[in-house]
């Protein structure tokens, strides 16, 4: 089994940033603020986040500020709650969350909250699992998850469960890995896994791995990098991670690396991405991949930032 | 009805390239399909038209349009795609800093806007600051006919990009803005699930089309959910390997019987029958499908649903005091069939002729553990059968398993210890 490439990862990383002449990398401009959220993850659990100018990438963050509060995925997007999240991550990998007037953006996130507990995206009113999982995430990292009622969060998030185990998009969508993690990690910050039963999600959740020891997020589907951390996150939380093989699931993702220019990517021999990287490291460093920093399965941010901000320390 | 645009060269002015694309969506509103084309495929589709005794086009275009087909030479969409943002931005942020009620209809101003984020959004579909200033201008017209306009966009952008979420979420947002105000509402569902199937044909087990049927239904009449469960029959039957469209099923037959649950009082009896032969249908079926295609994961799941289903709705009527009408007495002696069933469809799936056979392995794997999440999930109505519970005891099932499918022996022995 090959070994982790760290220092080809970290100068892919890199690299990435100053494409500027393709097509597929400039029409992606739009979603800048959740790139910048994955690979500068990346580079901070591979213990090299020092590489990185923080002055220069606090105030592009701050540019992307609306004056509702909420974030833009780059500057002159509209705000959205996908990018407000990867917004106040990047802060805290960084310890800078002191720069945001924290009223503001936790005022625009506790509006996106709905009668019946779901939340919008934005303001034009799409309902999905994923944004009571940001909003809860982003709301408990800034210590004001008191501006929402949690209770009725948690009860939408629970009204989203299927009969699988899993949970969909809203109520009666289909089961997807993707989803579960914002599920389960929702449900986890709120103290309410209670409310999900293990045995059966567990189950659910552990059929992903396929023979090549990689994981789906689906049924039928193949297996991809990224529910590596979709899935196992979601199995640490609700402590039955030991229901599938971490040996060959990092085999798995070791033999998705681009050995020779850095990057993973989702299936052995496929084109890297950052999305990917992100998703490989981190589920690496779930299995405790030597060499890596620690990271929260919940917060999706290192162990030490997330203590910093709850511990201080 | 033919017709031809283009001609232009790579070198063009990326104003002049935007100003062309943009003119041939205004000539041609019919397009219904976009692509990028590489140079090279581009002579060939010039050939094609000849044959089809057309005007050849010019050589070395950047545009290709031809019934209602659009092609995009892959040349040129980077300076398309900045002009068509410059464009954009330029047109919003004039419309944002004017204010919507400053802003006079027909003055010139909207039309750029929606113009010029039509052409960002056929470079960049998932550009949500475009979206959103479509939904703004189109919300202040409150007109039934330009939202059904969007939802023709949507389309042509899900022709090249069927995965795109806000393209999606699109459609949603003008079907929630027509809801209650138009007649025609029943109408437009069927159509949005025909187009759904109509890009599952294409793009397999598109999660974000398939969420998007999902959600149609809560907006469903009745009579418009059991046509769907007509309709999808075929096309699951044919796509087996799909959960995406079994769950679809599934959420069709859970809304019959939440429609049921409301209607307790009067008619029960006959809702409880149809409901009952709904469900027999579909577990005759799905058996069928499984002896058919050998180690399909998606049947085997959707036959989990069907049972637990069938047990919790028909299992505890047995128990209901209350209810002593023949057919429901009927009902409840079919549990003991149910269960006996089960187990010979278990006993006839979970021989493997031979080991080599991955299919047949899958197959007395997701058998075995089948009868076991059955077992797991219905333990209460299980216990009172004494005479099947026996045979279900987690020894037999966990010798099965541990053979077929040892890589997940640590789950059998923490479900069987
Ligand atoms: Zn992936």
């Amino acid at each position: 089994m090959g070994e982790l490439a760290t220092e080809k990862h970290v100068q892919y990383i890199l690299s990435v940033e100053k494409r500027k002449d393709d097509f597929i990398s400039v029409a992606m401009e739009y979603l800048r603020m959740n790139g910048a959220y994955w690979g500068l993850t990346t580079l901070d659990l591979l213990g090299k986040l020092d590489a990185i100018d923080v002055d220069e990438v606090v105030s592009w963050i701050m540019k992307c500020q609306h004056e509702s509060g909420g974030f833009g995925g780059n500057i002159g997007h509209d705000p959205h709650i996908l990018y407000t999240l990867s917004a106040v991550q990047v802060l805290a990998l960084f310890d800078k969350l002191n720069v945001l007037d924290v009223e503001k953006v936790t005022n625009y996130i506790a509006g996106l909250q709905n009668e019946d507990g779901s939340f919008s995206g934005d303001e034009w009113g799409e309902v999905d699992t994923r944004f009571s999982y940001i909003a809860i995430c982003c709301l408990s990292i800034l210590h004001h998850l008191n501006k929402i009622n949690v209770e009725k969060a948690v009860s939408y998030i629970v009204s989203c469960k299927n009969l699988d185990g899993g949970f969909g998009c809203t109520p009666g969508g289909e089961s997807h890995a993707g989803q579960i993690f914002c599920c389960v990690g929702a449900l986890a910050i709120t103290g309410s896994l209670h409310h999900i039963d293990k045995d059966l999600l567990g189950w659910w959740l552990c059929e992903r791995q396929v023979k090549a020891g990689g994981l789906n997020g689906r049924p039928e589907k193949l297996p991809d990098v990224c529910y590596s951390w979709w899935v196992l996150s979601s199995l640490i939380m609700i402590d039955r991670v030991h229901w599938i093989s971490k040996e060959k699931l990092v085999k798995f993702i070791l033999d998705c690396q681009d050995t020779e220019n850095g990057g993973i990517s989702d299936r052995p021999d496929d084109a890297v991405d950052v999305y990917h990287t992100y998703f490989g490291v981190a589920g690496l460093s779930l299995l405790e991949y030597p060499g890596l920093k620690a990271i929260d399965p919940a917060y999706a941010l290192p162990v030490d930032v997330v203590n910093k901000i709850f511990f201080g320390r | 009805m033919k017709k031809k645009e283009g001609s232009s060269y790579p070198e063009s002015k990326p104003v002049d390239l935007l100003h062309q694309f943009e003119h041939i969506l205004e000539a041609d509103p019919l397009i219904d399909e976009v692509g990028f084309i590489h140079p090279s495929q581009f002579a060939k589709l010039t050939e094609e038209a000849d044959d089809a005794t057309d005007i050849p086009t010019s050589e070395c275009p950047s545009f290709w349009n031809r019934d209602h087909k659009f092609g995009v030479s892959t040349l040129v969409l980077l300076p398309l795609y900045n002009a068509a943002k410059l464009a954009f931005m330029a047109a919003i942020g004039e419309y944002k800093r004017l204010g919507p009620d400053v802003v006079v209809s027909g003055d010139g101003l909207e039309s750029e806007v929606m113009k010029h984020s039509r052409a960002l959004l056929l470079l960049s579909p998932d550009f949500g600051t475009a979206w959103n200033s479509r939904k703004l201008i189109v919300s202040k017209k409150q007109d039934l006919s330009i939202f059904m306009d969007e939802l023709l966009l949507s389309e042509l952008v899900l022709s090249y990009s069927p995965k795109s979420d806000h393209a999606w979420s699109h459609r949603r947002w003008v079907i929630k803005s027509v809801t209650g105000k138009c007649s025609t509402l029943q109408e437009i569902l069927r159509k949005e699930s025909e187009l759904v199937e109509k890009i599952a044909e294409r793009s397999k087990m598109n999660y974000r089309a398939w969420n998007h049927r999902c959600w149609l239904v809560s907006y469903m009449t009745r009579e418009r959910v059991l046509q769907e469960l007509k309709k999808s029959k075929n096309w699951a039957g044919l796509h087996v390997a799909d959960n995406c469209c079994f769950h679809y099923r599934r959420q069709l037959m859970l809304r019959i019987l939440k429609d049921s649950s409301c209607k307790q009082e009067n008619a029960s009896a006959g809702y409880a029958i149809e409901i009952y032969k709904l469900w027999k249908e579909e577990l005759h079926w799905n058996e069928t499908l499984i002896k058919q295609y050998i180690g399909r994961e998606a049947l085997w799941l959707h036959r989990r649903f069907l049972s637990l289903c069938w047990m919790k709705q028909f299992v505890t009527d047995v128990n209901d005091v209350s209810c002593n009408s023949e057919q429901k007495i009927s009902i409840s002696n079919d549990f003991g069939f149910f269960i006996s069933n089960e187990l010979q469809l278990l006993h006839s799936c979970s021989s493997v002729p031979n080991s080599d056979f991955d299919d047949f392995k899958a197959q007395a794997t997701f058998s075995a553990s089948y009868m076991l999440w059955l077992t797991k999930q219905s333990s209460e109505f299980l216990s009172k059968d004494s005479e099947h519970q026996e045979k279900l005891t987690a020894g037999n099932l966990k010798t099965l398993l541990s053979k077929v499918c040892p890589e997940r022996s640590s789950l059998w022995d923490s479900l069987m210890g």
